[in-house]
């Protein structure tokens, strides 16, 4: 065994026990000695349970079910869609691959990269719940908060992937003389257009999510009602609700591993 | 001869495969048409107050009061104390967030292998049975149970059973990120090139011998980096999950908020991007230990 090896054995032996440490610590930051589970919590949990079997099912709460699952299907179609209309531009100027001269395209795409990292540095909730205060309740200020981070994830994975594509037919186009917009929209996207594609699709189904929780500045759609619903102590009603989430989620997931696989064969 | 097609002719009136995925991508196109209108015509839109200029003298006036320019006391992101005590509950914050990474760790560390088609069907060399097929499906419900569900929901359900602090916070964080961690490292074992652990099961190896030289060793890596990004989202939503657990920062964010207290606010998300920005760096520092040795 190589000194290197052993140093770096030594290490990661080092490292373990300092996650270890942190874990610790972690534990003692939580109040043990006070009560951890609220009086009549154990009850409360098993209530909950069974309030499983059956959840409720009666033809007008599924219908209120359904429309709050449509008002938060659609929150997060139009924030995603928002979402890519200012993370693709955003993603192309990151690449870097856009630039009359490279100087200037560089600092541009450095520029980028730290404005879309500082809106996914923020989860969608605190931004909506600063919006909220600063232009008062809407959907249009709601979508906006949601397609923030979404625009920053979505740049940075754009930007990452037009970087993937291979150089060769780039180079030949380059030589027959295209510009470089002409380089991105004949070589680089096309190429890139099926991971494009795949991610945003997935990127959907945490926009259903996040569209749910938005309930919390006062926006309708299942996390609204799950919140009534939990207020008022109906758990039969929470499970319909948690179930209608669990089958958009499910949904568009299989619809997005479809989508995938289709741009792949 | 070959006759080579006008280009236009090529780009523009080819006939294209109607292929699953541009069926996708019409029905998408289709269905943001629809969610759009529906909210602009169904809903509050607030598309007016876009244009009216009040809309954005607030803004301007929501800005100003955070930064605590007009007000005649000092802002608290001057004070040396408020940033102490406020310190304080971005370690709380933090600690929630180990917690939860933790916690989710430990439960998806001994059901991700039952998780894994390729381990409950035998392929990888154990022998087909219905309790691992019975097992299989009933992990993988309960990763997508708890995966659809946000963090933020889940603390909702979950502070009626737990008392308010970090921990119900911590849970609430782990109890989703379980399914999504828990999902991803089954997928890992399922692409694992099968070739290793069979070997070991022709040289005689146990069940149990082949997961722990062969799966394990093959996945770990995997997961470690899984959790390790994971984190990078956890720390984003301990103040969300915060809002109604009522641990860490979220708490104070909310009632400065409702108190009008703008400039302790503008202190609480400064410690925020500080935290994100700690672990996002902390977190790719780790994930370079763990893929390549430091």
């Amino acid at each position: 065994m190589g000194r290197r090896e052993l140093r770096l054995l030594e290490s990661r032996r080092l490292l373990t026990l300092l996650l270890a440490g942190v874990f610790l610590w972690s534990l003692s930051s939580v109040d043990w000695k006070g009560q951890l589970i609220h009086t009549g919590g154990v009850a409360a949990f098993w209530n909950f349970l069974s309030a499983l079997f059956p959840p409720d099912l009666s033809p007008g709460f599924l219908r209120l079910a359904l429309t709050a699952s449509w008002q938060t299907l659609a929150y997060a179609v139009a924030g995603i869609t928002l979402a890519v209309l200012i993370g693709f531009p955003l993603g192309v100027i990151a690449s870097g691959s856009v630039s009359c001269s490279p100087g200037t395209g560089l600092g541009l795409a450095v520029a980028v990269r730290f404005i879309l990292a500082a809106m996914r540095s923020i989860h969608e909730l605190v931004w909506a719940v600063l919006f909220v205060a600063a232009f008062g309740l809407s959907s249009l200020t709601v979508i906006l908060a949601l397609a923030l981070p979404y625009a920053g994830i979505l740049g940075r994975i754009y930007s990452e992937l037009f970087n993937q594509v291979p150089e060769e037919p780039l180079r030949s186009l380059r030589a027959s003389g295209a510009s470089p917009f002409r380089v991105l929209l004949y070589g680089r996207l096309p190429m890139a257009l099926p991971d494009l594609l795949g991610y945003t699709f997935y990127r959907l189904e945490c926009a259903i999510r996040s569209a749910a929780i938005m309930s919390f500045v006062g926006i309708r759609g299942l996390g609204f009602e799950i919140q009534l619903s939990l207020n008022d102590l109906l758990f039969g009603q929470v499970w319909t609700l948690l179930l209608f989430m669990v089958g958009m989620v499910v949904v568009v997931d299989l619809w997005s591993t479809r989508v995938r696989r289709s741009l792949v064969s | 001869m070959i006759q080579p097609a006008p280009t236009s002719q090529l780009f523009w009136t080819r006939r294209r495969p109607m292929t699953f995925a541009r069926a996708s991508l019409y029905a998408f196109v289709v269905l943001a048409v629809v969610s759009w209108g529906y909210i602009l015509l169904a809903t509050d839109s607030g598309a007016s107050d876009v244009v009216s200029s009040e809309t954005w003298s607030n803004a301007g006036n929501f800005v100003r009061q955070l930064s605590g320019v007009d007000s005649p006391v000092r802002p608290a992101y001057l004070e040396v104390d408020r940033w102490l005590a406020t310190g304080r509950l971005a370690l709380n914050t933090l600690a929630m967030s180990v917690l939860a990474i933790v916690l989710t760790g430990i439960a998806v560390l001994p059901t991700f292998l039952p998780g894994a088609r390729n381990i409950s069907n035998g392929d990888l060399g154990g022998a087909p049975s219905r309790t691992g097929a019975v097992l299989y499906h009933t992990v993988r419900l309960v990763f997508t149970l708890t995966r659809a569900v946000p963090e933020l929901i889940w603390a909702m359900v979950i502070i009626f059973f737990l008392s308010p602090g970090i921990l119900p916070g911590a849970v609430a964080l782990a109890v989703h990120n379980y399914g999504v961690v828990g999902r991803l490292s089954a997928e890992v074992v399922e692409n694992l090139k099968p070739g290793p652990a069979r070997a070991l099961r022709a040289a005689g190896a146990s069940n149990f011998q082949m997961l722990l030289y062969s799966i394990f060793p093959q996945a770990l890596p995997h997961f470690l980096t899984y959790l390790l990004y994971r984190w990078e989202v956890i720390i984003r939503t301990t103040v969300v999950v915060g809002f109604v657990s009522a641990g860490g920062l979220g708490r104070e964010f909310r009632l400065s908020l409702s108190f009008f207290h703008y400039t302790d606010l503008a202190l609480l998300i400064m410690w925020y991007l500080i935290l994100v920005l700690a672990v996002d760096l902390l977190s790719a520092w780790l994930r370079r230990v763990v893929t390549k040795g430091g």
